[in-house]
């Protein structure tokens, strides 16, 4: 059974989101292929991506320490729902490779579109490198995705 | 109003509409038909509830502050409604917490949600991080799979493990759920949704609403509420062990060190809030000998429908309805969860009256 009366409506609203100081930062120094990530100076964990405060400790980070653009993956997935990409208003096809991927430098992880989506190919641990737009712009998709090293 | 702060708080009434697969009535008719169906089983009468406490979220019902369009079938117009938004446990914890201060001797909890209105993946996307998740297209499903992943890469039968678990649960659910029984190798057979999940392992989304009457002074009721707790953990996924749950931990020691419970005493039923089945293997590692001989979700769980916002109520309604029915299964678990990968973390101790 439907509805008698259904009202479809479509919410044509946008919104800006700040990206806050840290992230302004990290993009900036993407244009220069170069990325940091804040350390707390309570428990010294280094948040990648950058945020201003650290929950455990209830502390504001402000130390920046050097990150490499290779890591480890420490879990993957094979997505097989297409998404619109976001960052190119273009869908995505499916599948399509998701990484949670901890760069050298860091502790935490970062997700990550992976190259590779053969999921014969991809094993936790492996190691991957951030995949570089050619012409880097400052922006969060100069990362175009990570590829698997060995 | 002269309440006992230290007796116990009883759960008098129970009621629910749905699961269904998409109910053709309005938000405001379900919730009216389950707290009907509630005050009817708890045997009071609208002038009775002191306070109403509901959750719900108002992306899921199109609507801003959306628990303002369901006041009058709340019965709260001139009385205190207090909106949760988060998972309906969430809200009867809240609602616990004001009979325990004293404010109030009877309160109604109410929960709903509606997964046919909108595309329920799209809404929960924008749960995650906007500035560098969103963009990705990193949803609830996607992290489940890297979840999973974590799982399944330590233990090499748990995808098999799973089909059966699904399996089992879909099969419990079937006669009320809305979706079908499905055979173990049919769930391992099914579309991968984020591998090594399928789409058959994902409990399906409904339109529900839930509705308990929590009283205080509640010695001479079947089901007494013992004791809660609840727990949120970052935000980021990335900054999360992804294949443990410490906020459950912390959430089920703090309702264990209120009910003076150890924490390995054991529990005949446990009803999680698990949308797929390596949830279930998260919260056996947290709870570990206190669920060995516990029942799970004899009615399937969220396996019967997945209301957004209500599961974690909807296991409370299940969890006191099995108790009234088969008191020696004695302690309950009830189970909550909201926000990307469980970011927030509920749980409820019920027991049978001796």
């Amino acid at each position: 059974m439907s509805e008698r009366i259904a009202v479809k409506h479509t919410m044509d609203l946008a919104w800006r989101y700040a990206s806050g100081e840290a992230m302004e930062r990290f993009c900036a120094d993407l244009s220069d292929r170069r990325i940091e990530a804040l350390r707390c100076g309570g428990c010294g964990r280094r948040y990648l991506p950058p945020r201003p405060f650290c929950g455990n400790c209830r502390l504001r980070m402000t130390e920046r320490v050097p990150v490499r653009d290779v890591g480890t993956l420490v879990a993957w997935t094979v997505v097989h729902t297409p998404i619109l990409d976001g960052r190119t208003g273009e869908p995505r096809p499916a599948p399509y490779g998701m990484g949670l991927i901890r760069l050298d430098g860091a502790d935490t992880t970062l997700n990550h579109y992976l190259a590779e989506a053969d999921p014969a190919r991809l094993r936790v641990g492996s190691r991957v490198r951030a995949v570089w737009r050619p012409a880097l712009r400052g922006a969060m998709d100069d990362i175009l995705h990570f590829e698997v090293l060995s | 109003m002269n309440v006992d702060l230290h007796g116990s708080i009883g759960v008098a009434g129970v009621g629910q509409s749905g699961p269904s697969a998409a109910d053709p009535r309005s938000i405001p008719e379900m919730v009216l038909d389950a707290v009907e169906r509630a005050l009817g089983d708890a045997v009071v009468r609208w002038v009775d509830i002191d306070a109403v406490v509901t959750a719900s979220v108002d992306l899921f019902d199109g609507l801003t502050a959306s628990n303002v369009a369901v006041t009058e079938v709340i019965g709260a117009v001139m009385k205190p409604e207090t909106r949760i938004a988060a998972d309906g446990l969430c809200a009867a914890i809240h609602a616990a917490c004001q009979l325990r201060a004293g404010a109030c001797r009877t309160v109604l909890v109410v929960a709903h949600g509606k997964a046919s209105m909108a595309p329920r993946a799209a809404i929960e996307a924008w749960a995650v991080d906007p500035i560098f998740l969103q963009p990705l297209g990193v949803n609830f499903s996607t992290i489940a799979g890297l979840e999973a992943r974590l799982l399944c890469d330590r233990d090499p039968e748990a995808v098999e493990r799973w089909g059966h678990v699904v399996a089992r649960r879909r099969a419990d659910a079937a006669p009320h759920g809305v979706a079908a029984a499905v055979a173990p190798e049919d769930v391992l057979a099914a579309p991968v949704l984020a591998s090594p999940l399928t789409q058959a392992m994902e409990a399906p989304p409904a339109d529900a609403a839930y509705a308990v009457v929590l009283r205080a002074d509640g010695d001479g009721l079947p089901v007494r509420w013992v004791a809660a707790g609840h727990d949120l953990e970052a935000h980021a996924p990335g900054d999360r062990p992804l294949s443990s749950r410490p906020g459950l931990r912390r959430a089920f020691d703090r309702a264990c060190r209120s009910a003076a419970l150890a924490p390995d005493a054991p529990f005949g039923l446990l009803e999680p809030s698990c949308r797929y089945p390596h949830e279930e293997d998260l919260l056996r590692q947290v709870l570990g000998a206190a669920c060995k001989s516990a029942a799970i979700s004899p009615g399937g769980g969220l396996y019967a429908g997945d209301a957004p916002c209500a599961a974690g109520l909807g296991r409370l309604v299940d969890a006191a309805r099995r108790l009234r029915d088969e008191p020696r299964l004695g302690r309950a678990l009830v189970h909550g969860a909201w926000g990307p990968a469980g970011q927030g973390q509920a749980v409820a101790i019920l027991e049978a009256a001796p």
